[in-house]
């Protein structure tokens, strides 16, 4: 088969204007504004290529344009395609993708917020990641914005959705919520206890992070991927690694690349038992929640034990990780995952029996597979409801390829469905650390590193716990950082909860929210 | 006079005992999680912290919000002044009083409701639509578990309840009222809004009954409605114990009988607060539209307990 690129200029002639190769599995095409449309149509409809995320970037500086670049997930041959687009000053509309393709929907709005481009046909055009005190007419992600500035603030409100008729009444819940956790706006429009609809108005914690990764070193700029999303801390830096290492080219040693696999699984195990101690807080059965939560503070403490951080900080560092685990630790984080694993199955063969809980957790907040794949979602809450599709296995990075896992899925899409996933993934994860722990080569923990090319891009990204995190760098003249996009899994799950909690009741809804635990600050940014 | 100052020390003795029943529970559901739990001079200590803070008074609020504790706190009192607890009289004790005791509760949830829709918070009115939903189940039951031993003790009296099935056999006593324990345990877990059909330890408003009616309360009013709603749990227990397990509560006012008959007493609320805590700690609450099931069970358990009298009998 000949390459996608060639292909698409054979079908589309001159509005395919170049086309070339970034790195061995990143396709470059550059096409006409025009006919964004008809290529991602094409893309989608002929070689089941996936979107993945929107970045657009301010380049007016280095070509006199905005430019899009829209990624696409080619699984078959394991490769990406990045379309990319230009977009004049004068002339900032672009074609909007979002009504056959639902999921470009937050996407393109945040570009509209973030760099004053328009979309031109987009079905909900409001704004999203900057809320209406921000005066019009500035924007932060453009070069001419100086982050440091402070803005003042202008009046003004967001316009709700309504639904309307006898009976019918709105309940608006947050940002500000009882207990610690971030802040996010829910609007319910309900009858009675029902939920008609649901409408999320969230990034009250944007800070700004693209932003301020703007010209850091790479060091630097990992450090501030560790702090995108404090409990995926981890598969944020690795992805961020990852795309650095791809701009520059660097060889990561296969030791630090099982050493990376190791944390990962880590990580998502914790995260893993976090959210479902948080299911079975949240029906009120708080022996589940207790041992659950007890057996991820013995996780955090091992992690620390290794590492030295928790939440396995300052663990992935640029061509490699810093942290060996020596022939000692290796056999005592055996016998204490055994030990875990062991207290973990039995918590969850009492949840299985519990009745009380079941009735709770079965049919609550279904997610039909057909609304999952127009609206993107990912991880987890994809894969319990019959996506079956995971970063690991479609485009296996770290030494995901050299070992064996299998990835869960289950079709119902309710709470239950989540939370076995979720069971399943630890039990696959554990086995994951085994296997790595007992396989892993010796040799160095980091590559060397080399400076990066100028006007280079490129991906990289995680299967984070909460599910595809990607992202994407793109470098200036002196080989500097002059962009950096960041896709988290919550960004792309969020607007799911909108049709979790249709047909369900109020009382339900915290449940359904954290059967999917989405985070407020990767989300935000 | 005597008997005045002694059922007078009753009610006093329900008001301090309950923030005790209440920590017994919750240290019951911290051993289950692994954890220590308060100390039981905490429960005291709590409410004496409310009692002193100041309080954030809504904007919107009327005198119906600043009234609601005081109507709250005083109907249950004199709910709790109708129960017998250390001996077979209680304060205001009379034919009837059975009636009485449940409109009385039913007066406080009136007012709990109407203040919580009184600031106009959303989550007021919420709380106070479930409130009135369970409510109105569980009230059916409790008067028909009333009906159903009123019928078989000839005497809608609490005290001559308390008095003839404390005369009665016991077995035959158990035989007869069983189903009706089980109406009034299940009205016993509503009313004290506890797991499975509200949970008292959840931050997460959208799933709160009761809490949701009160989380505009501060300071006073809201120690004051806590401590009502301990009482209320307690009078309940009490309940219980005076109706199914009455042996040793003392028939005269004297002294070794009332010592005797606090021992009593006290195993007996304990043990009934430990089934409380068990049923709380082995379950997880229910689904808010498969409560009033659980409210049907307890208005067909009443039901079947006044039916099997009809049908069996007085005579067995």
């Amino acid at each position: 088969m000949k390459p996608v690129p060639e292909m698409l200029k054979e079908k589309f002639g001159g509005v395919v204007q170049k086309h070339w190769e970034e790195s061995a599995r990143q396709w470059h095409v550059l096409v006409a504004k025009d006919s964004i449309v008809r290529v991602a149509e094409f893309l989608i409809g002929t070689f089941a290529m996936r979107f993945l995320f929107l970045s657009g970037s301010d380049t007016r500086k280095e070509n006199g344009f905005f430019s899009l670049y829209y990624v696409f997930s080619f699984a078959h041959e394991d490769r990406f395609l990045i379309v990319q687009t230009r977009v004049e000053e004068k002339d900032p509309r672009f074609p909007s993708l979002s009504r056959f393709l639902p999921q470009a929907n937050w996407q393109e709005r945040e570009v509209q917020d973030m760099l004053g481009l328009v979309a031109a046909g987009h079905p909900d055009p409001r704004r999203l990641v900057l809320h209406e005190d921000w005066p019009p007419g500035i924007f932060p992600l453009r070069k001419d914005f100086d982050g440091r500035q402070k803005i003042p603030r202008v009046a003004g409100d967001y316009i709700f959705e309504r639904v309307e008729g006898e009976g019918i009444f709105e309940i608006p819940v947050g940002p500000v919520h009882a207990g610690i956790i971030e802040p996010g706006h829910f609007r319910f429009s309900c009858a009675g206890e029902s939920i008609l609809k649901l409408e999320i108005r969230h990034f009250y914690t944007h800070k700004g992070t693209e932003k301020a990764g703007e010209g850091k070193k790479p060091d630097h700029l990992l450090c501030l991927a560790e702090r995108i999303s404090g409990d995926n801390s981890l598969a944020h830096a690795v992805a961020c690694a990852q795309a650095l290492e791809n701009l520059g080219e660097i060889e990561v040693p296969p030791r630090a690349r099982f050493l990376r696999v190791i944390f990962l699984e880590m990580e998502r195990i914790h995260n893993h038992m976090s959210d479902i101690a948080g299911i079975s807080l949240d029906v009120a059965f708080s022996f589940g929640a207790s041992q659950l939560m007890r057996l991820k503070e013995t996780l955090l403490r091992a992690n620390e034990r290794l590492t030295g951080t928790r939440l396995l900080r300052s663990v992935a560092a640029l061509g490699g990780v810093r942290r060996d685990i020596t022939e000692e630790q290796k056999e005592w984080l055996l016998g204490e995952i055994g030990k875990i694993k062991e207290d973990f199955d039995e918590t969850i063969r009492i949840l299985w029996q519990m009745d009380s809980l079941m009735d709770r957790i079965e049919i609550t907040g279904a997610l039909k597979k057909e609304v999952v794949e127009a609206l993107g979602g990912v991880g987890p809450i994809a894969r319990a409801s019959g996506v079956d599709r995971d970063m690991r296995r479609e485009h296996p990075y770290a030494a995901y390829k050299d070992l064996l896992f299998r990835v869960p899925v289950f079709t119902d899409g309710d709470v239950e469905s989540r939370m076995k996933v979720k069971v399943r993934e630890v039990c696959e994860s554990f086995r994951l650390i085994h296997d790595a722990l007992q396989t892993m080569p010796a040799g160095p923990l980091c590559g060397a590193p080399k400076p990066f090319r100028p006007f280079r891009s490129a991906l990289g990204y995680t299967e984070s716990p909460r599910g595809e995190c990607f992202h994407w760098v793109e470098t200036g003249r002196d080989g500097n950082i002059v962009r950096w996009k960041v896709q988290s899994p919550s960004f792309a799950n969020w607007p799911l909860i909108e049709y979790a909690v249709l047909e369900n009741i109020i009382p339900d809804f915290p449940l359904i929210n954290k059967s999917m635990n989405l985070s407020y600050s990767g989300n935000d940014r | 006079m005597s008997a005045v100052l002694l059922s007078l020390f009753q009610v006093f003795f329900l008001m301090a005992l309950a923030p005790a029943v209440s920590w017994f529970i919750k240290k019951m559901k911290a051993a289950s999680q692994n954890r220590v739990g308060p100390s039981l001079i905490q429960a005291y200590a709590d409410l004496w912290k409310l009692f002193r803070k100041d309080m954030v008074i809504p904007e919107t609020a009327s005198w119906i919000f600043h009234a609601m504790p005081w109507v709250l706190f005083a109907s249950t009192l004199a709910a709790a002044s109708m129960v017998p607890v250390l001996w077979t009289r209680s304060l205001f004790g009379f034919t009837g009083d059975v009636i009485l005791f449940v409109y009385l509760l039913a007066l406080g949830r009136f007012f709990l409701a109407l203040a919580a829709l009184d600031t106009g918070t959303t989550f007021g009115g919420m709380g106070s639509s479930r409130e009135m939903t369970l409510s109105s189940l569980a009230e059916p039951a409790l008067l028909l578990a009333f009906f159903a031993l009123s019928f078989r003790a000839r005497t809608l009296s609490l005290e001559s309840m308390s008095v003839y099935f404390a005369s009665e056999p016991p077995m035959q006593v158990l035989f007869f009222t069983s189903l009706a324990f089980g109406a009034l345990l299940i009205v016993t877990i509503t009313e004290s809004g506890r797991i499975p059909l509200d949970n008292p330890a959840t931050h997460l408003e959208l799933t709160m009954i009761h809490e949701a009616m009160i989380l505009e309360y501060s300071g006073r009013y809201l120690a004051l409605i806590e401590w009502s709603h301990q009482i209320k749990q307690l009078v309940f227990l009490t309940l219980l114990a005076d109706l199914f397990f009455p042996w040793g509560i003392a028939a005269a006012g004297d002294f070794p009988a009332l010592g005797f008959s606090l021992v009593f007493f006290l195993a007996k609320i304990f043990i009934l607060a430990f089934v409380v805590g068990w049923i709380e700690i082995h379950s997880s609450k229910l689904r808010l539209f498969r409560a009033p099931d659980l409210l049907a069970v307890a208005f067909v358990l009443a039901i079947l307990s006044l039916l099997g009298q009809l049908i069996i009998g007085r005579g067995l």
